[in-house]
C-alpha cells in the first residue's frame, strides 16, 4: 500500500440548527465560520488557505473567496456529483496536495433548507422529457423513488422492516450520549414499526433529519501534518466511479438486478479497496451515508461487510452497534445526529481516528467514509491515523 | 384496510418532450405503447436519447415492448380534497416488459387494491388525458 500523501489536520463546524432556523445567517457566513474554525484547529492563519475543494451543492466559489478575503487561491475545484461526491472531496483535496497545486486546502460543505426542502426539491424542478415520468408516477422526492429499490430488496432477499428499524434504533442509541444530536430519545422496535408509512415500505423514521449548518476540513501534505497541532488523520485513499446504470441514482430505474437493490456503491467499493490495498476486514469504523435507513443495510453489502442480500440479518445481529462487527455512524448519523450532506460523517471519522469521539470505537485506526447514494459518480474514502 | 389506488388528475400536466421522446407520445396518442430499440444492435434504451448505451448508434425503431409486469412499487398517502377528507392512495409503480430486456417504465398503478398488489403482477397500459398528450398509466390485468 502506498503511503498517504495527504492528511486532515483541522476540522471545524458551525452549530447545527433545525431546518430553516439558521436564518437570517447566510450560507457564505456559515461556510466562513466553519472554515475559520477548521483553520484555527489546524493552527493555521486564514491567509495561508490556498485551496478549496467541495462537491456539487450549489456553492459560489467566487463569492466564498470574496467573502473570506482569500488572496491567493491556486486550487478551487468541485467533485461533479451531489451528496455522492462527499468522500470524493477528500480524494480531490489529496490530489491537489499531491500534485503541488496547493498546500493548505479547505474542504467545505453545508446545507441550509430555508423555504426549500431538499426532499421535495425534485418536485419543484422544471418539467423535462425525462422527469415527466416521475411527475406522472408521483415521485416527488428521493425517499419515494428509493422506496421502489427497497421493496425490491425485501422481495429478493426477505429483508425485514426490523432491519431498517435496527438501523434507526442503533443510530438513536449512539446519538443518546451526544449533547448536540437532534434525536436522542431511545426508540423501541414496536414504536418504529408503528411509525406512519410515508412511502411504503419506508416509514417516517426511515427518513433522515433536516438541519442547517456548515463544516470544513483542512487538508495538508502528510509531511507537514507530522508537525501539525492535532494528530493527523491521513487520507489513505479515495475513489470516484461513475457508471451509466447508476446514473441518476434512485431516479434511473434501469440498473441491473443487483445494482437496483443496492446503495449503488459496489463499483466504487471495489475500486477503493483496490487503490488502498485494504478490504472490509481492515475497517474499524464505518461512516455510511444514511439519508434513509435502508441505505445502511444495502451499503454494508456494497462495501463487502456482508454478502449481497445478507444486509438485513447482518444488521439485525447487532453488527453495527458499538462493539459489533463493524460499528456504523457512532455519532448517530443523518438519522439521529444531524444532516449536513455527509459532512458530519467526515467530522466523526476524524474524531474517531484522533481518539476523541464521544462514542469512541476502542483502538480505531481506520475509518470508511461513503458518499451518498445519489447521482453518479459515487465516491468513498478510507482514512487512517497512521500514514 | 380497503385501500384502493386512485387515478391522479393529469388535466393540467404539460408533458415535456423532445425530438428523442416525441415518437413515444405520438404513439401514445393512438393508445399504443412503444419503446426505442437500437437498429444496429437491438439494445433497448430508456429514457430516449441520442445514443445507444451499448453501441452508440443513433437510429432506433419504436416497437411494442411486450407484456408488462410489476418490478416494484410504493404506496403514497395523498391529502384528500379538504382537510376532513380521507387520504387518497397513489401507487408509483415500475414495470418491466417481456420483450424489452433492460428497460423499465415508471408510472402510476390505478384502481388497484393497495394491500394485495405484488411484485410480478401483470399489468396493462391505459392512456389518460393530460394537458397536451395522453399519458400511460398501469392497471392490474384481470
Amino acid at each position: 500500500m502506498a503511503k498517504a500523501a495527504a492528511a486532515i489536520t483541522g476540522i471545524g463546524s458551525t452549530p447545527i440548527w433545525f431546518r430553516g432556523e439558521s436564518a437570517p445567517r447566510t450560507m457564505p457566513e456559515l461556510i466562513g465560520e466553519a472554515v475559520m474554525a477548521a483553520v484555527a484547529d489546524a493552527g493555521l492563519a486564514l491567509d495561508e488557505v490556498d485551496g478549496l475543494a467541495f462537491f456539487a451543492f450549489g456553492f459560489d466559489t467566487a463569492l466564498l473567496i470574496e467573502t473570506l478575503g482569500l488572496r491567493a487561491v491556486t486550487f478551487a475545484h468541485c467533485v461533479s456529483s451531489f451528496g455522492s461526491g462527499l468522500a470524493g472531496m477528500l480524494d480531490l483535496a489529496a490530489m491537489g496536495i499531491e500534485s503541488g497545486r496547493a498546500r493548505n486546502i479547505v474542504c467545505i460543505g453545508g446545507t441550509q433548507q430555508i423555504g426549500r426542502r431538499l426532499g421535495q426539491a425534485i418536485g419543484s424542478f422544471a418539467a423535462t422529457p425525462d422527469n415527466i415520468f416521475h411527475r406522472i408516477a408521483g415521485l416527488g422526492g428521493p425517499g419515494q423513488a428509493l422506496a421502489l429499490q427497497v421493496r425490491r430488496h425485501m422481495h429478493r432477499f426477505g429483508t425485514r422492516r426490523e432491519a431498517f428499524g435496527e438501523v434507526v434504533i442503533a443510530s438513536r442509541a449512539h446519538a443518546a450520549t451526544r449533547a448536540r444530536a437532534f434525536r436522542r430519545t431511545p426508540l423501541a422496535m414496536d414504536e418504529y414499526l408503528a411509525s406512519p408509512m410515508l412511502a411504503d415500505p419506508l416509514c417516517r423514521l426511515d427518513f433522515c433529519l433536516e438541519t442547517d449548518g456548515a463544516l470544513a476540513f483542512v487538508v495538508q501534505s502528510a509531511e507537514r501534518a507530522r508537525d501539525a497541532r492535532q494528530s493527523p488523520v491521513y487520507i489513505l485513499g479515495g475513489a470516484q466511479v461513475g457508471t451509466a446504470d447508476w446514473g441518476r441514482a434512485f431516479f434511473g430505474f434501469q440498473q441491473d438486478e443487483d445494482a437496483f437493490a443496492s446503495a449503488g456503491g459496489g463499483p466504487v467499493a471495489r475500486r477503493l479497496y483496490e487503490r488502498c490495498g485494504l478490504g472490509p476486514a481492515d475497517i474499524d469504523v464505518a461512516l455510511i451515508y444514511d439519508h434513509f435507513s435502508p441505505l445502511v443495510v444495502m451499503a454494508l453489502e456494497d462495501f463487502g461487510f456482508c454478502a449481497r442480500g445478507e444486509g438485513g440479518p447482518f444488521v439485525e445481529s447487532g453488527a453495527i452497534r458499538l462493539g459489533g462487527a463493524i460499528p456504523v455512524n457512532p455519532h448517530g448519523g443523518h438519522l439521529s445526529d444531524a444532516y449536513v450532506v455527509g459532512m458530519t460523517h467526515i467530522h466523526e471519522a476524524v474524531e474517531q481516528l484522533r481518539g476523541v469521539a464521544v462514542n469512541q470505537v476502542a483502538g480505531a485506526r481506520t475509518a470508511l467514509v461513503t458518499g451518498g447514494p445519489a447521482p453518479t459518480p459515487m465516491t468513498a474514502a478510507i482514512l487512517g491515523n497512521q500514514p | 384496510m380497503n385501500r384502493v389506488s386512485t387515478l391522479p388528475d393529469f388535466s393540467r400536466l404539460e408533458v415535456a418532450m423532445d425530438q428523442w421522446s416525441a415518437p413515444f407520445w405520438q404513439a401514445g396518442g393512438e393508445h399504443r405503447l412503444v419503446m426505442p430499440r437500437c437498429t444496429a444492435c437491438a439494445t433497448f434504451r430508456w429514457p430516449p436519447g441520442p445514443f445507444c448505451p451499448t453501441c452508440r448508434a443513433k437510429a432506433v425503431a419504436w416497437v411494442p415492448p411486450g407484456a408488462a409486469r410489476i418490478h416494484s412499487f410504493t404506496i403514497l398517502a395523498q391529502p384528500g380534497a379538504d382537510k376532513d377528507a380521507p387520504p387518497q392512495w397513489r401507487m408509483p409503480t415500475l414495470v418491466e416488459f417481456a420483450d424489452a430486456p433492460g428497460v423499465r417504465l415508471v408510472s402510476v398503478l390505478i384502481d388497484a387494491p393497495c394491500d394485495a398488489v405484488a411484485i410480478g403482477d401483470p399489468v396493462e397500459i391505459v392512456w389518460q388525458p393530460a394537458a397536451n398528450a395522453l399519458v400511460p398509466v398501469f392497471r392490474l390485468r384481470g
